[in-house]
Formats: C-alpha cells, structure tokens, sequence
C-alpha cells in the first residue's frame, strides 16, 4: 500500500510539470447494503464500495491520457481494504487523416455491450460486468472514432484477454479482438452492438516430461450484444440482449454452453435533482439447463444534491431496492435494499 | 417473466412518457450559459430585449463553450453559447439523449493577436506565431524586437477561442508547456497590458487601447478582413437551442438576427454577419 502510495504522488508531480493541463477526480460511494433471503438476514454493512483517483492529463491537443486507481474498503476485502489500477492508458488523435479518429493504448475500456459507459444510474453493475462477459478494462489497443454529423460511434481493439484483475495462472497467451458499433438514426434512436472473441487458459500446456499437450481447461468464447437505446424528453429506455457461446475444444464430445441476459433499464428524470430508475434483467446462464437462471428487479431513485458546471453530477444519494428471483420455484429470492452517498470533485491541476 | 411483473414494468414505462408529455410549461425567463467570448452580444442583446419585451426575464451567465454546449444539453439552460462549432463527440451524445442541437451563427469574429503596449512589434506571421506558442522562438528579438523574454498567454483548453486557435494557429502541435492558460478574455487582456513581453489572444470584441493588437500575415483584423475570410484566424460565434426555438427563444434568437440585434453586435466589436447595411 505504501509503495502504491509514493507512486501516486510520484506520477501526480511528474504529469502536472510535464503536461499542458492536467485534471484530477476523486469519486467516493459510500454504501449502506440491506439484503435478506427468505426473510433471514444476510448482509447489514456499510462500506466504501468503490473509490477512485483519476488523473486526467493533456499532452497537448493530440495526446492525452487517463490514470486510475479505485479503491475499495468493505468486509469483503482481504486486510480491510484493497487498490486495484484500472486505467492507464493514452490516445493520440489525429495520427491518421480520418476526422475524430482516435487511437488508444494501454490499460484502456471494454468497448463490449454499455459496459464502456455505464454511469451506474442505478447501483447495480452493467450487466455485461455482473454477469461476467467481460471485464470493464484490458490492456490492449484500439481505434475509436464518431460518425460525422453525430450520428454514432465506432470501436475495434485488440486486447490482452485477461482484464484487470487476472494474475499468473490466469492468464493465456492469446488475444482477444473486439468490434463495437452505435448508430444514431434519427435523435433519441440508438442501435448498435458489440462482437467480441475471447479465450481463457493456454491452448496447451507441457506435461510433466515437458511435452505440450492440449489443455482441457482452454475455453474459447464468442459473444456479442445487441443495444437498442430510446430517449424522450425525460425517458430514457435502455434495452440490451447479451449473448455468449462457450467451447471447450480439447474436451471430446463437449456441448457449447450459451449464456444469455436481457436487460430493460427505464429511467425517468422527474426535475435537475430526481431521477426515478428501474430495471429488470433475465439471466440465462445455460440456455440447455432448466430453472438455472434468475431474473434482477430494480427500482431506485437518484437524488442529486449538487451539480457541477457541466451539470455533471457531485454530490448525489442513490437509493436501490431489487429483488433477485431464481428460476427454481424452490430456491429463495434474495432482496437487498441499497443507500449510496455518491461523491465526486474535480479541479485542474495546472 | 411472471405476469405481474410484466404489468408493472409496461405500467412503469407508460406512466414515465405520460408524465414526461405533460411536464412542459408555458416560461417567461430566458437562460443563457456558454463562452465567454459571445457574453458580451449576449448581456448586450437581452438588455435591449428586455426593454422592448418587459415581460420577459433573460439570465445570462458564461462558464466557457464546452459549459454553454454541456448546460444546453443537459436542459439547464435555454441557449448555450460557443466561439467554435459543436463537436461531433457532442453532436453524437445530444442525439443519443434525444436532443436536435440547433446551430444558430450570430456574428463573425477574428481571434486578434494581442501584445503589451510598449512593444514595438506590429506584424506577426502565422508561422511566427506557431514558433512562439510551440517555444521556438522565446525572445523578442528574435522578431525584431527588444531584448524581452516572450511570456505566453493562452486560454484553458475548454475554452472555444483555445480550441480554434490551437486548430488554425499550431495546427494542432503541442502548445508550450510553460504558457500562462487563463479562463476568459478579460483575463488575457488584464495580463497583457500589464505584462511588457506578453503574447496573448482574445476575441475582436475585447480589444482596448490598454493592449496592442497586431496584424497576421500582413492583415490587421477589421470588420472587411473578417467578414471576407482575408484575416487568417476568423470564425464565427454561434448560439445552440434543443431543437428549432418556439415562443420567447424563438423572439429572442430572431431579435439577435435582426438588423438591431447585429448593430449591437458591432457595437460590442464584433462584425455582423450580414451587411444589411449595404442592401
């Protein structure tokens, strides 16, 4: 923690003397989690869930970059407290004769379904994050870039394959490849979705006289997301259909397993202070086995207590109630009950 | 899906777009956000509305372009005001959200190169000028001039006038580490004119006799030279509304445009951008 520490303030004064400007943010979630299950208590906890410092530098009008690190302290966490890097990364436009064309290295965004995107207008994570079809952040390059006159967004990578989080036996030697697309029609329409390969586990491995044999354990995935966005005057419905096909190629005889997941998100921004959310998510995670899977119903409201400049928010209270309700008549649902004190500031360095 | 919870989810959804279709009210207050550059047509126009319409309320406020585009946007404003053009990044997010940015161009401008009055350089070429804000060149000398270090004043990168100068000046080169990056053109012009080697830029507008402004490639910026594209760093100033304005917007916006609305434009040292005078 300590090293960690010194190389933050190291990096904080090496970016602002070198770079034109750079902006620092810090976010805070400070959660209070209620959760029960037949009526018996589960979880009573009040954490920081998440916390993150960002530092944002410009290199000029063609470099910038983004570096971040997310903090977390719950009962969960091993020592009480954990830090993760989840961003470090660096784009460069203007490299190639294409008008808003960007370029992008380093440990850099999962352009895949909203995870890319998401603001957590709800508590809850993305759905392509909470029903592990990615990882929010790989390393990996990309090119990104806009359609002209606004009419959407493109993005193809390559990447690491394992995320942020994955160490040592974890890892594989292979990449992953990735295309993302949004198109916006007509004003408050938006389609897209994202394809992306993937594999867990080397390919082979060496046995114990060293010779490579095939691994059993290798896994290879094809996945994609189909997005339909709408948008109205205060509404907003999200709607999103993920879908993921597993293979085990050195186990004989083995059935791909396809996992999918619809996920509906309405919001209504009743004035600039209150947004009411809901959400309802059906997740399928072998689409051969019966009564596996469950289904997420949300509905919150967001209070925000103070707005920057941009109208970005500052200071905002989010309150969540879902319900997670297996298929299986017998098993139980769970309920949890969520209040998130939501805390954001920003200044520039330089 | 049980059926319960597919009645409440389509009941969750219509209830929002009913009451989402009845939110609207009739307003008299105007608000406008946006760059500090197009303020001054702003206060300046809305006073004189004001008086000719005094039922109506115009709250004008600056914050920079990328704050104008943002609160126009976001629904927090009625008009947001920009020095550059909205970006394709912007364009994508407000038809995402539902929002028809409109683009309203309201006067013509010329980012006027500006110096300390005691300096005796009158002429810059672009090329100088993209030596002087990339480091090159540091020394008045250097130009001609006296034996004066060069201090750097810029805009902060959200700024409009950065932005369009950083495109038609350096060409998108990385600009001097080292440069003073100031958050408005009264700034700029109070830095200036109390700084003996100072370099800096502001809108046409903000010229005074307290600063020195030169000419670029041998043209001086003037009303001609702007509106004939012949100064080499002009541009437009625009207003943005969500949609094609109605009502009072609508009034305002068209009260810009008028041949009033433009003389006060040229009252605040800008260049209209019709010569109605000539018709």
């Amino acid at each position: 923690m300590k090293k960690t520490l010194l190389l933050v303030v190291i990096i904080l004064i090496v970016v602002s003397s070198l770079t034109a400007e750079t902006k620092l943010k810090m976010e805070s979630w400070n959660r209070w989690t209620y959760q029960t299950e037949d009526g018996e208590l589960i979880k009573n906890e009040m954490a920081l869930k998440r916390g993150y410092l960002r530092l944002e530098p410009k290199f000029g009008s063609n470099i910038s970059g983004r570096f971040n690190l997310d903090f977390f302290s719950d009962d969960d966490a091993g020592d009480g407290a954990g830090i993760k890097l989840k961003y470090a990364y660096l784009d460069f436009s203007n490299l190639l004769p294409v008008k808003d064309l960007k370029f992008t290295v380093g440990l850099m965004k999962t352009y895949f379904g909203t995870i890319y995107s998401w603001n957590y207008t709800t508590i809850e994570k993305d759905p392509s994050d909470k029903y592990k079809f990615v990882s929010s952040t790989d390393y990996g390059f990309g090119l990104s870039g806009y359609f002209p006159n606004g009419f959407g967004t493109y993005q193809a990578a390559v990447y690491n394959g394992e995320g942020y989080k994955k160490t040592g036996d974890e890892l594989n030697k292979d990449m992953n490849f990735l295309g993302n697309i949004r198109v916006i029609p007509i004003p408050g329409i938006t389609v897209g979705g994202s394809f992306m390969m993937k594999t867990a586990k080397d390919s082979e491995i060496p046995d114990s006289q060293g010779n490579m044999i095939d691994n059993p354990e290798r896994e290879e995935f094809t996945q994609f997301a189909v997005i339909g966005n709408f948008a109205y005057g205060n509404v907003k419905i999200l709607s999103q259909y993920l879908n993921q096909t597993k293979s085990t190629p050195n186990i004989n005889g083995s059935d791909d397993v396809v996992k999918t997941v619809i996920s509906l998100m309405p919001t209504y921004k009743i004035n600039n202070k209150i947004d009411l959310v809901a959400r309802y998510d059906l997740y399928d995670p072998n689409s051969d086995v019966d009564d596996d899977g469950k289904s997420l119903m949300l509905f919150g409201a967001n209070y925000h207590l103070m707005r920057d400049a941009k109208n970005k928010p500052k200071l905002m209270i989010q309150a969540n109630y879902e319900i997670e309700t297996p298929e299986d008549s017998d098993a139980d649902a769970v309920n949890t009950m969520m209040v998130q004190l939501r805390w954001i500031f920003s200044n520039k360095l330089k | 899906m049980k059926k319960s919870t597919k009645i409440i989810l389509i009941g969750l959804v219509v209830m929002m777009m009913s009451v989402s279709a009845f939110a609207r009210g009739k307003k008299s207050t105007i608000t406008i956000a946006g760059s500090t550059t197009v303020l001054p047509i702003a206060q300046a126009t809305a006073e004189v509305f004001m008086d000719k319409n005094p039922d109506i309320n115009i709250s004008v406020r600056g914050g920079g372009s990328s704050v104008g585009i943002a609160s126009i946007m976001s629904g927090t404003v009625d008009i947001g005001d920009a020095s550059r053009h909205i970006k394709n990044k912007e364009l994508a997010a407000a038809r995402k959200s539902g929002i028809n940015i409109v683009e309203h161009i309201v006067a013509n401008d010329g980012i006027t190169i500006v110096l300390n009055n005691s300096n005796t350089i009158d002429a810059l070429t672009l090329s100088q000028l993209k030596d002087i804000y990339t480091g090159k060149i540091q020394n008045w000398k250097e130009l001609g001039g006296k034996n004066m270090p060069i201090v750097v004043v810029s805009r902060d990168v959200s700024s409009g006038t950065f932005e369009v100068f950083n495109k038609l000046v350096l060409k998108n080169a990385k600009g001097l580490n080292s440069a003073l990056m100031l958050a408005s053109n009264n700034a700029v012009v109070t830095t200036i004119s109390t700084t003996p080697g100072a370099i800096g830029y502001v809108g046409l507008g903000y010229v005074t006799d307290k600063i020195k402004a030169v000419s670029v490639d041998g043209v001086k910026a003037t009303e001609k030279t702007i509106q004939t594209k012949e100064y080499p760093i002009s541009r437009t100033l625009q207003m943005y509304t969500r949609g094609i304005p109605t009502g009072i917007v609508k009034q305002y916006i068209d009260f810009v445009l008028s041949p009033e609305g433009q003389d006060i434009v040229e009252q605040q040292g800008f260049i209209r951008i019709m010569d109605d005078k000539n018709k």
